[in-house]
């Protein structure tokens, strides 16, 4: 019998997405995510005493340029090597755009496929071929696959392909393929990267993406890890999901509709909480909150965000302590469809305001210019990155609207309730 | 809207206290209650009954949570009223006006109006805070018109300070040029991140480099250290050789001179040692010798000259007795002279004390005035004695006026009471009214049963369609009996279920007729059954036949007729012979089928038999329906006569059920409310004859009573009169108690002074007979006389010590004489000399003697002890002297000399040979530590090899160029050590990773600062926007009103009000005086005149709101405080004004405001309520 790991997309050293740190968040806990997952992959290929290891190109991230992580990647291949495990790797189009392959001297366990031309790679001792093409530019855009060697008779065939198959959402259009194309080679199994969700194609020869270790943002989510394959004496291959992420990624969607109030929904978000938590026991669980749904308590959350928000944070920091983290929490929700007429008066005429402005696109054009001065001091990446920063965009301007009125009504008529 | 009522069921202080705010226009309604009287309470439970009693509320001190109720009736501007309770709780706190019902919120929402209660607070309520808050604010805000509009009309009295907080919140956040904002400061710290991120990035080629040079240097260290090892092996070699070439030239001479000493004894190392120790001993040993014989000569002669002490000595004890009492003597000398002087100066003390007290007295004579110990203590006693009595008298003298003037004080208290009144009538009367007092309770509650009752029974009257019939009269309406109901309701359901059955029994017979039907067809298409004739008809066929055939067999001739006929009748048939066979056949087929078919046969008869019974059924079943129905017209017609005289709507007997049973019920009811009624009327009488004979007694009591005072006020006045009454006798009876007790104790006070005078006058006998033996008068004080005692007791101590001085003095004399005999005696026998000397000069004499002879005998000793010792010293020097000539003379033998004078010479020579011998060994051992393991001859010869005028310059070439190579090493170690530490610090760490992690961090922070940023920013401009739109569709109006309130309400100090431009040319509003020429910027205003504005203001926004909707309870806490007395008089007016248009609700803590608005307000307008 015989075991071999396939892992794609590992992106060494890629930070994760975004993590903004607040009192209680265990910002320890979050530090090298990506070589701790892939520590676990090789520790997983060594207790497992697999034959080898495949990996479906993005070793690296495409436009990172320290070398050290370079280092580090060989000093795990050491470990390998001192196992006697073998590894054959297609570079990927970050591989190909990354600085550190340029010089980086890997042991001599590792065999990276030639970017020029498809080639076959034997496996000393064993009756295994490994078929496979690197990218040897960023933008492939070419089959590769087409043109891979036929199979080996008398041999387990194994297709290592950097690709986005028949095209995927989110990523981009690389080496595409047809299953039809990768089933007439006649491999028994086909070892696909670039594709960070994880995927099965076809079954009969098994087609996989492995997807990648580590989750890196917030729409990456659920375990991620590597896929272990054991072939049996007949040689069927049978591909098994190993987790090995150390932060995992989950939206936490928690149901406002019909909430009385502001901790009736704090509630139920514990109730989400528990249940994402024993989920994930042994992770720390990166959760982006949404709160959504028709409630009463719309204007209360609204009024003061920030004091829900922190009561949603205090409730992991409570409820999970190291293994939680509240990434972002959305505040969704809608109040309930207004009864009785609107009031008079100033501050009638406000939600007037208000609700006009909302409902004329061009008249909230108007606010953007008091955001100038900020849009002119931030930074490059914060830019780049920031989903909730857009303030040429009318529907972004109207979502914050709709914040703002609660807490407005809230400051105008604070206190006076039982004054 | 406007509240009716407001209900403080059980809310804060408060326990079913009603505030009725129905009256007025809509009322201007003053609510005063005093500080702790619940005012806030009760504001708040105005709120709290519209908007729900908030999670944590305070009002909870009497009632529980649980408890909590506050109940309310309000009018909709178009009438419609509403009466609710509010409790508190999580939902369903809106319950009906009974408090067994939850009621929808919605149910308020059409009085409200979609005002929610932060807006209602806001916009219809005004309190102290806010006037100053709002007064503030127009001061600080300089005027700005659109704040102050938007102010006037939202009611929001801080909206400076929620501008100026949204401004401050996103100042915190970020500043275009700032650096510690939170925004700022993250970016700033993500600037500072990226630059340590480019840092800790290693570039791939660096490292490379880096390796490839650390591997030329490995290399080229390697080299250089194999040079320098064999330089360092040729020098060290050249040095041996070096320092080993004095050594062999020195171990060449000492080889000479061994050669001059070889026939030399080996003597011991120690032996010259030896030689010239013994020597040194027989010296010394013969100087001993001479010196002990000399001393021992100087010792004899001085033993010979010593005295000899003995007689002396003998006497030594008697001598130093004598002398040790010769300083006894001395002091003894010395003392006697103290004494008598302290001897004579008491004596003197004592006569010059005596003279003092008697001068008649000599000191001898002086005894007569002691006195015995116990005439003393009484003389003590008596003095002591004087002191009480005297004090007693004294205090008692000082009380007596004091309970004089109590006395006087209590007495004109009783007087001042008034005259009692006698109550026992009244106490009687009110016994009696206490009994019919429940009666009239009774009565009340009878009376408000009946009503209700009788309401009720109303509606129900009218919902049973009777409203014409009085009450009274319902129970002999002819109304059919609920038995006659059952009656009919039993017989039409008989009659209902026997048509029914009848239905259902034609049904099923006409189906059984219709299923006999359909099987006699199904009989008849499957084969018509033969019957019993049939057979007989063919049977008769055949025997025709036969016949035919036989009178054909006998021959006989047959009628051509005949056989044509039955030929014919058998169709088919050639002939008569085929129509007889024919014939035959079917005869028996038709009996085969009767046997075969009996079944079917018998079946058909059945059928056509049942078919016959059915139909007739059927027809009987008809007849019976048509009776049953006119049966049933019959009895229905019969119920609706019975109802006829109600003239109502009849229904069947089954719904008529129901109304029956309410009828009965309403008839119960309406009896049992005339009941009450009755019973009403029954206690009216006992009531009011109690109420006024309960009235005439009072009056006789001079109380007067009005006509509209119940039985229970009147039996409460009875009360309290009876109460204060007997409060006065009780009183008087106090001080009756009191004046009797002050009378008792002056009269007892006065007793015990007479009493204490008889005490001092027997005391004043027995002190004149005490003193009389000290000489002292009658009036002596206790004090004098103890005087006289202590100097009495002074001098007798006096004469006692001189007396014991006397003694002593003469004690001393005798001594002295004794000891001056002693010595006399003592200087005979030992010293004659000394006769006619002094006994204290031959005393110290004889002491003198004594020592030097004892100093005479102790130097004899000495003397003696030290012939013993050189006796002992001559003898050892003679022995030592022998031994030491035995020893030279052995050590001559040894050294193979015959005279000790030869002996050093032998010593020099046998030193040179051990010598020369240990240097040879020395250089030996020098050598083959240089030879580095070579033998010594073999290293001297290859020493002798070398060039000793060359070896110097090589070995300093050889020591130059292992410099150079050692610098070489280091410089190659320390490139090594460089290139190890960069690429040790390359070492796959992920701090690049790290910062860049920490860089997402921040950007995660900073979304939602700048998310919270952006918020502030748009809700500050959007409020900014409607401030702006508000003024714009506002300012007229609300600017023309406020005006016209501002002049009033500061009495006409200012004209009104206008706007103007500031310096910046924004809009601005000032106050107007003295007929416009003069204008106030409002930051001139003074504090009191700026409130005074913004109420204007606010009254001017409400007003111009309620122009375009409905009115809302405007809720005013006390406002007034701060004002003059006749601004709050305009100010009460403009709110009177105001409540023409809705109602006002003020609450306030200070009397005279509610004083100030009864005098300024006329009656229609004003309500006032009160909270005690």
């Amino acid at each position: 019998m015989l075991k071999f790991i396939h892992a794609a997309d590992i992106h060494l050293d890629s930070p994760l997405v975004k993590l903004g740190a607040y009192e209680g968040a265990p910002t320890g806990e979050i530090r090298g995510a990506t070589r701790r997952a892939f520590e676990n992959l090789v520790q997983t290929a060594i207790t497992e005493k697999v034959a080898f290891v495949l990996i479906a190109g993005d070793v690296y991230d495409g436009d990172w340029k320290d070398y050290n992580t370079g280092l580090y990647f060989v000093s795990r291949m050491g470990r390998l090597r001192e196992a006697g495990i073998p590894v054959f790797i297609v570079a990927g189009n970050h591989d190909a755009a990354s600085t550190i392959t340029k010089s980086l001297r890997l042991p001599d366990n590792v065999r990276v496929f030639p970017a020029d031309r498809p080639a076959t790679l034997r496996l000393d001792g064993m009756d295994v071929a490994v078929h496979g093409q690197s990218f040897g530019t960023p933008a492939v855009k070419i089959d590769l696959a087409r043109s891979y060697p036929a199979a080996v008779p008398g041999c387990f065939n194994v297709g290592l392909l950097h690709t986005c198959a028949t095209g995927r959402e989110g990523h981009e259009p690389y080496a595409p393929c047809t299953l039809e194309t990768l089933r007439e080679k006649g491999y028994d199994y086909w070892a696909l990267g670039h594709v960070h969700r994880r995927e099965v194609l076809l079954l009969d020869p098994p087609v996989v993406f492995a997807g990648n270790i580590q989750g890196r943002h917030a729409r990456e989510t659920g375990p991620k890890g590597c896929v272990l394959v054991s072939v049996d004496a007949a040689g069927r291959p049978t591909p098994d999901f190993r987790p090995l992420d150390v932060v995992r990624w989950e939206a936490a969607a928690v149901d406002a509709a019909g909430a009385e109030n502001g901790h009736d929904l704090l509630d139920r978000f514990r109730e989400t909480l528990s249940k994402r938590l024993e989920l994930n026991p042994d992770v720390l669980t990166v959760l982006r909150v949404t709160l959504e749904g028709e409630t009463a308590a719309h204007d209360e959350i609204m009024s003061d965000p920030e004091r829900w928000v922190n009561e949603i944070r205090a409730a992991v920091v409570d409820e999970a302590g190291e293994h939680a983290w509240v990434e972002k929490v959305k505040l969704r929700t809608q109040p309930p469809p207004a009864g009785g007429r609107k009031p008079d008066g100033a501050v009638g005429e406000l939600l007037a305001l208000v609700d006009e402005l909302v409902a004329a696109p061009e008249a909230l054009s108007s606010l953007a210019p008091e955001l100038a001065d900020l849009e002119k001091k931030l930074p490059r990446e914060f830019r780049e990155a920031a989903e909730s920063w857009r303030p040429d965009d009318a529907v972004w301007l109207k979502g914050l609207l709709a914040e703002a009125k609660p807490m407005l009504v809230r400051r105008l008529l604070q206190g006076r309730r039982d004054a | 809207m406007k509240i009716l009522s407001l209900d403080l069921i059980a809310f804060g202080p408060f326990t079913g206290t009603v505030l009725d705010l129905s009256a007025g226009q809509e009322g201007l309604h003053i609510v005063y209650g005093p500080n702790e009287a619940g005012k806030s309470s009760a504001l708040r439970a105005l709120r709290q009954l519209l908007y729900g009693i908030p999670e944590r509320s305070a009002d909870d001190f009497v009632h529980p949570f649980s408890k909590m109720r506050v109940g309310g009736s309000l009018q909709s501007a178009g009438g419609e009223v509403l009466e609710v309770v509010r409790r508190k709780g999580r939902g369903g706190t809106l319950r009906s006006a009974d408090d067994k019902s939850a009621l929808d919120e919605s149910a308020l929402e059409r009085f409200l109006k979609g005002v929610e209660a932060g807006l209602f607070a806001t916009m219809f309520g005004i309190g102290y805070d806010d006037l100053v808050a709002g007064g503030r604010e127009i001061v600080q805000g300089g005027g700005d018109l659109g704040r102050l509009i938007f102010a006037a009309g939202s009611g929001v009295a801080n909206l400076g300070a929620v501008m100026e907080g949204l401004q401050a919140e996103a100042d915190a956040l970020f500043r275009p040029s700032g650096q510690k904002q939170k925004i700022n400061e993250a970016v700033g710290r993500l600037k500072q991140r990226r630059a340590e991120f480019k840092d800790a990035q290693l570039p791939g080629q660096e490292w490379v480099r880096h390796e490839l040079a650390l591997k030329e240097a490995v290399q080229a260290k390697a080299g250089v250290e194999a040079e320098l090892a064999a330089a360092q092996r040729s020098l060290s070699r050249l040095q041996r050789i070096q320092e080993a070439l004095p050594v062999i030239a020195g171990r060449r001479e000492t080889l000479k001179a061994l050669e001059t000493v070889a026939g030399a004894v080996r003597l011991p190392e120690e032996f010259g040692e030896r030689r010239r120790d013994s020597l040194t001993r027989l010296r010394v040993a013969q100087s001993e010798r001479n010196l002990a014989a000399a001393n021992l000569a100087v010792l004899g002669k001085a033993v010979f000259e010593l005295e000899d002490p003995s007689v002396l000595l003998g006497q030594a004890e008697a001598i130093e007795g004598v002398h040790q009492d010769l300083g006894s003597q001395r002091k003894a000398a010395k003392d006697r002279i103290a004494l008598a002087a302290r001897r004579n100066t008491l004596r003197t003390e004592a006569r010059q004390t005596l003279r003092n007290l008697r001068e008649d007295l000599a000191l001898e004579d002086a005894e007569r005035l002691r006195i015995t110990k116990p005439e003393a203590v009484r003389i003590q006693e008596l003095g002591a004695e004087y002191e009480r009595v005297v004090t007693r008298i004294d205090g008692t003298r000082e009380k007596i006026p004091e309970q004089e003037r109590a006395l006087a004080v209590v007495v004109a208290r009783l007087q001042a009471f008034p005259k009692p009144r006698l109550v026992d009538d009244l106490r009687r009367r009110l016994a009696e009214a206490e009994e019919v007092l429940p009666l009239e309770k009774q009565m009340a509650s009878a009376r408000s049963d009946a009503k209700a009752q009788l309401q009720a029974c109303g509606q129900a009257q009218a919902r049973l369609g009777l409203s014409a019939t009085p009450l009274q009269d319902l129970s002999r309406l002819p109304v059919p009996s609920i038995e006659t109901q059952r009656v009919f309701e039993d017989r039409c359901d008989g009659l209902d279920r026997r048509l029914a059955s009848l239905v259902e029994e034609i049904r099923k017979t006409e189906a059984d007729l219709a299923e006999i039907g359909r099987r006699l067809d199904e009989a008849r298409l499957v084969r018509e059954v033969p019957s019993e004739g049939d057979l007989a008809a063919a049977r008769e066929a055949r025997d025709r036949g036969w016949r035919l055939i036989r009178r054909k067999l006998l021959g006989e001739s047959l009628g051509v007729g005949e056989v044509g006929d039955f030929t014919a009748s058998c169709p088919g048939a050639g002939s008569m012979i085929e129509a007889f066979e024919a014939g035959l056949r079917r005869a028996d087929e038709t009996a085969d089928r009767l046997r075969r078919e009996a079944d079917r046969v018998a079946a058909k008869a059945r059928l056509l038999a049942d078919q016959a019974a059915l139909r007739d059924r059927l027809a009987k079943l008809a007849a019976e329906l048509t009776a049953a129905q006119r049966e049933k017209e019959a009895a229905a017609a019969e119920w609706v006569g019975f109802w006829q005289p109600l003239s109502i709507e009849t229904r069947s007997p089954r719904e008529m059920l129901q109304w029956l049973s309410d009828f009965k019920i309403l008839v119960e009811k309406t009896v049992e409310a005339l009941e009450r009624e009755a019973e009403a009327d029954a206690l009216e009488k006992p009531t009011d004859d109690c109420r006024t004979s309960m009235a005439l007694c009072l009056q006789a009591l001079s109380e007067p009573v009005e006509a509209a005072e119940t039985l229970s006020a009147l039996v409460r006045r009875a009360r309290s009169l009876i109460e204060k009454e007997d409060q006065i006798g009780r009183q008087v009876e106090e001080l009756s108690r009191e004046r009797v007790r002050l009378a008792g104790e002056l009269d007892s006070a006065r007793l015990r002074l007479s009493s204490l005078e008889e005490d001092h006058r027997r005391w004043q006998g027995q002190w004149e007979q005490a003193v009389q033996p000290l000489g002292l008068g009658a009036g002596t004080r206790p004090a004098e006389a103890n005087a006289v005692m202590e100097e009495l007791k002074s001098f007798f101590d006096k004469l006692r010590e001189a007396e014991v001085l006397q003694q002593r003095l003469e004690g001393i004399d005798r001594d002295a004489e004794a000891f001056s005999r002693k010595v006399a005696m003592l200087a005979s026998a030992v010293a004659p000399d000394l006769a006619g000397r002094s006994a204290e000069e031959s005393a110290g004499e004889l002491q003198r003697r004594l020592t030097a002879g004892r100093e005479a005998q102790s130097r004899r000793q000495a003397l003696q002890k030290q012939i013993d010792q050189e006796q002992a010293k001559l003898r050892k020097a003679d022995g030592a002297v022998a031994e030491l000539e035995g020893l030279l003379k052995a050590m001559c033998a040894e050294a193979g000399c015959k005279e000790s004078d030869e002996l050093p010479e032998a010593e020099r020579r046998s030193f040179r040979r051990r010598q020369l011998e240990d240097r040879l060994r020395q250089e030996e051992e020098r050598l083959v530590h240089l030879g580095s393991g070579s033998t010594v001859e073999d290293f001297v010869k290859d020493a002798s090899a070398v060039d000793p005028d060359g070896i110097a310059g090589e070995i300093a070439r050889l020591k130059e160029e292992i410099g150079r190579l050692t610098a070489v090493k280091s410089e190659l170690d320390q490139r090594i050590g460089s290139e190890r530490t960069e690429l040790g610090r390359m070492d796959g760490g992920d701090k690049a990773a790290r910062i860049a992690q920490d860089i997402q961090a921040i950007i995660g922070g900073l979304e939602r600062d700048v998310e919270h940023y952006a918020r502030l920013k748009i809700a500050g401009r959007v409020l900014a926007l409607a401030m702006e739109r508000f003024r714009e569709k506002s300012q007229g109006p609300i600017l023309r009103k406020a005006s016209g309130l501002f002049n009033r309400i500061t009495c006409g100090s200012f004209d009104g009000l206008r706007t103007d431009v500031d310096p910046d040319g924004n809009p601005v509003l000032v106050g107007v005086r003295n007929g416009g020429q003069e204008t106030v910027p409002v930051d001139g205003m003074s504090d009191g005149t700026a409130d005074q504005l913004y109420l204007a203001l606010r009254l001017a926004g409400l007003e111009h709101h309620l122009e375009a909707n409905e009115p809302m309870p405007f809720v005013v806490d006390d406002i007034l405080i701060k004002f003059d007395n006749d601004r709050a008089a305009a100010a009460l007016q403009a709110l009177a004004e105001l409540s023409k248009k809705t109602q006002v609700i003020f609450f306030t803590h200070h009397r005279h405001l509610v004083e100030l608005a009864a005098k300024n307000l006329s009656g229609s307008s004003l309500i006032e309520h009160g909270l005690e």
